[in-house]
């Protein structure tokens, strides 16, 4: 037997073999080209406070999550109970990125709300949400229009980035957040940047 | 990616069949040519990709498919590696013959293959590495497919005119090379005419120019074999393989035309329009006469009437529709077409502005049912060249040689 | 009198039967072909399969008014690509950036062809170089003996 002709042999079994790996991948999955980059800066206003605004500056030296919802967002209230729970251990500060709350309802049509309406209507939204549904956040920001997501490459909802003391992103995770994803990466990962200096 | 493999095969395969050559070859093109199909199983039912051809993604589906590609292939492999040598040999031919340039494009085809597979796995490939995430799209499969067929289609059309064995290079490139400048001449004015005179539209034209010239001295040349005879003679004595070939070769020109052209000239026209309100795209005129409502069994629909005229003389009317589909409140468009041999219409709803005012899109493809007719005429020339009769003389001359075989 | 009433009449009914021809969408349509030339060569993260300028997703929306946003104030492709990238990552990109990763990717075609192409000259070459096999007498009437039988039975075209 010629050597030659093993190779499509050969080189089919490498084929099945990356396969077989991509079998365990995500292809949908888009990875943050931001993880231990700087955070983008913001400024918005607070949902409790809304003549107030909260920036990145505010939650310097502090290591935080930032868990981007909504009120129309479905796969929010699976991981809204794991995130009340958290909220009681006071183990990190939680900031909660209120995305999109009138544009992005799907059942609201925009061209019957009045530009200045927009805030107002968001804020009781938001508010009215929470309250029923439990307060996990140490405070709520709003993002009305998006930008603030599309700085942090925000492309789904919920999402939830981890940020240290510097106000570097350190971990994104994508999709609600599951008890086992909480006790096995994003706490631990908590721990080890409380340690940093 | 199997029909590109198909066509080398069914190409390689007049090659192995007249001069008893490459054999390997052909075999190893025709495993690849199932494998390929069995692998666009597993890629589209797996999951593995993101995909528009993807449904119903199962990982576990996709470890049966799987093992199913492991064995079907890899059997298939074994077993050609180890039959393989001994289909060496085969009678020879010359540097500049058919059997050349038949193999060249082989060689061509299963490269361009090769890359759509390569640039349709690179993603999974980096990934499973850990070397980042990337997307692999139309910008690179153009870039890559492109360059590459010029030099196929060249070599397809001049193919047919090459003797087996052998042909004297300076007679076939005397004859080539009017041919090859009446084909640029023919690209550019194309071009000049249709309004476009970019590189692409030039190169297009000029190879459907090329396509089509060649074939017409094919044809010439091969009813020129027998003079003194009678043209009805002459014709019937073409076999019909050869009529499917270059029915087929045909076929590609007029496909390249209808790429060239659509890609080229193609217009669109988004305009805000209220009933009674006229727009113009591409000579054409269209009058949005009445918005209606057009409520289906499962849907609601707001219906528009678009009066298409050309000159004051009417084409067409359209009627797009904006749809809700009741069960989950999901908007659909369903667009109207006015399909013409020289050019499609095609118009659709945009959202609705205000009580009176909808977005409209309009849309001309001109020469875009020539990909269409191309293709069929591939298609036909396959067929004809199937019903050769000269294969089922061959199976009545080996059937009275087995039945003696098998009473000895 | 009566003439005059009848004119402003039928000239108030030609205001009114008056249609407008209709108004491009897009403000400047200069402008928004190259918003949607961009548009296509980025994807859209939500869908995945379509541009960001075929797509209906809402997050493809947003992606195109910050191209439209960026391109009124005067930033060019590549400039509002790196901003993409800088938040997306490579994903977002329809065309495979240029890297050592992917230099497979971009050479290996061209590469394969010209070597495909190569290894087929030489192998030609030498397969002609290669002198006839040699039959003895018995192969070669034996040889003989099967032409001839194919002959009897007609030869095709």
């Amino acid at each position: 037997m010629k050597a030659k002709f093993l190779v499509p042999l050969f080189l089919f079994l490498l084929l099945v073999g990356f396969l077989g790996f991509g079998l365990s991948l995500n292809p949908r999955e888009v990875p943050s080209p931001l993880i231990d980059k700087p955070a983008p800066d913001f400024t918005l206003t607070r949902l409790d406070k809304p003549e107030q605004t909260l920036g990145l500056a505010d939650m310097k030296g502090q290591v935080w999550l930032l868990n981007v919802w909504a009120s129309w967002c479905v796969a929010c209230r699976q991981e809204h109970p794991v995130l009340v729970a958290l909220s009681k251990r006071k183990e990190v500060p939680l900031v909660g990125l209120n995305y999109k709350e009138v544009r992005g309802d799907g059942t609201i049509d925009m061209r019957k709300v009045a530009a200045e309406n927009e805030l107002p209507m968001a804020i009781e939204r938001a508010s009215d949400w929470l309250k029923s549904h439990g307060d996990p956040y140490d405070v709520s920001i709003l993002d009305i229009n998006g930008r603030v997501g599309i700085d942090f490459g925000v492309y789904g909802v919920p999402e939830t980035f981890l940020i240290d003391k510097q106000g570097v992103i350190r971990y994104k995770h994508i999709g609600p957040i599951t008890p086992d994803a909480l006790r096995d990466t994003i706490l631990p990962k908590v721990a080890a940047l409380k340690a940093e200096s | 990616m199997p029909w590109l493999v198909g066509t080398a095969l069914i190409h390689s395969l007049a090659v192995t069949e007249k001069r008893g050559a490459f054999r390997s070859w052909t075999v190893l093109l025709a495993i690849a040519a199932f494998s390929l199909s069995l692998l666009g199983t597993f890629l589209v039912r797996s999951g593995v990709l993101t995909s528009v051809h993807a449904f119903a993604t199962d990982p576990r589906r996709g470890l049966y498919i799987l093992g199913l590609l492991v064995l079907v292939i890899g059997i298939s492999l074994m077993l050609f590696a180890w039959r393989a040598p001994k289909l060496a040999g085969g009678g020879k031919f010359a540097l500049v013959s058919r059997e050349s340039v038949l193999l060249a494009n082989n060689v061509l085809l299963s490269v361009v293959a090769t890359s759509v597979l390569l640039g349709t796995l690179y993603p999974l490939f980096l990934d499973a590495l850990n070397l980042g995430k990337i997307s692999v799209g139309p910008p690179y499969f153009e870039s890559v497919f492109l360059p590459l067929m010029i030099p196929v289609v060249l070599l397809m059309a001049m193919g047919p005119l090459l003797r087996w064995k052998g042909h004297d290079t300076g007679v076939i490139l005397g004859k080539l090379a009017p041919c090859f400048v009446a084909s640029v001449v023919l690209g550019f004015t194309g071009a000049w005419l249709a309004g476009t005179m970019s590189w692409r539209m030039i190169v297009g034209m000029s190879l459907a120019a090329w396509v089509l010239i060649v074939n017409i001295v094919l044809l010439v040349e091969r009813l020129g074999e027998r003079p003194g005879a009678a043209a009805g003679v002459r014709l019937s004595g073409i076999p019909r393989a050869w009529w499917g070939m270059w029915i087929a070769h045909v076929g590609i020109g007029v496909f390249i035309i209808g790429v060239a052209m659509v890609n080229g000239t193609q217009t669109n026209l988004d305009v805000k329009m209220r009933v009674g309100d006229t727009a113009t795209m591409a000579g054409y005129d269209f009058e949005l006469t009445a918005i209606t409502d057009a409520p289906g069994p499962n849907y609601a629909a707001a219906e528009g009437t678009l009066k298409v005229t050309r000159d004051g003389k009417p084409v067409a009317t359209l009627t797009p529709e904006k749809r809700i589909y009741l069960a989950r409140q999901m908007p659909m468009t369903e667009a109207s077409l006015d399909i013409g041999l020289f050019g499609d219409i095609y118009a659709s709803m945009g959202e609705q502005i205000d009580d009176t005012t909808w977005i409209v899109r309009l849309y001309h493809k001109p020469f875009i049912s020539w990909i269409w007719f191309g293709c069929l005429l591939m298609a036909f020339g396959g067929g004809l060249a199937a019903a050769d009769r000269r294969y089922r003389r061959l199976a009545a001359r080996t059937a009275p040689d087995a039945g003696a075989r098998q009473t000895a | 009198m009566r003439r005059l009433l009848l004119a402003c009449g039928l000239s108030l009914f030609a205001l009114a039967a008056h249609a407008d021809t209709a108004a491009p969408v897009a403000a400047d349509p200069v402008l928004e072909a190259r918003v949607m030339a961009l548009s296509h060569k980025l994807r859209c993260l939500v869908c995945q399969n379509q541009s960001i300028a075929e797509s209906d997703a809402d997050l493809a929306q947003d992606l195109r008014a910050q191209v439209r946003e960026q391109m009124t104030a005067g930033k060019n492709e590549d400039e509002i690509a790196d901003y993409m990238v800088a938040r997306y990552g490579d994903f977002v990109l329809y065309e495979p950036p240029m890297r050592g990763s992917t230099l497979l990717l971009w050479l290996g075609p061209m590469v394969l062809a010209v070597v495909g192409i190569g290894v087929l000259m030489v192998r030609l070459a030498r397969r002609n170089k290669e002198s006839a096999p040699v039959l003895d007498d018995a192969q070669r009437a034996k040889a003989r003996a099967l032409l001839e039988k194919d002959d009897k039975n007609g030869t095709q075209a």
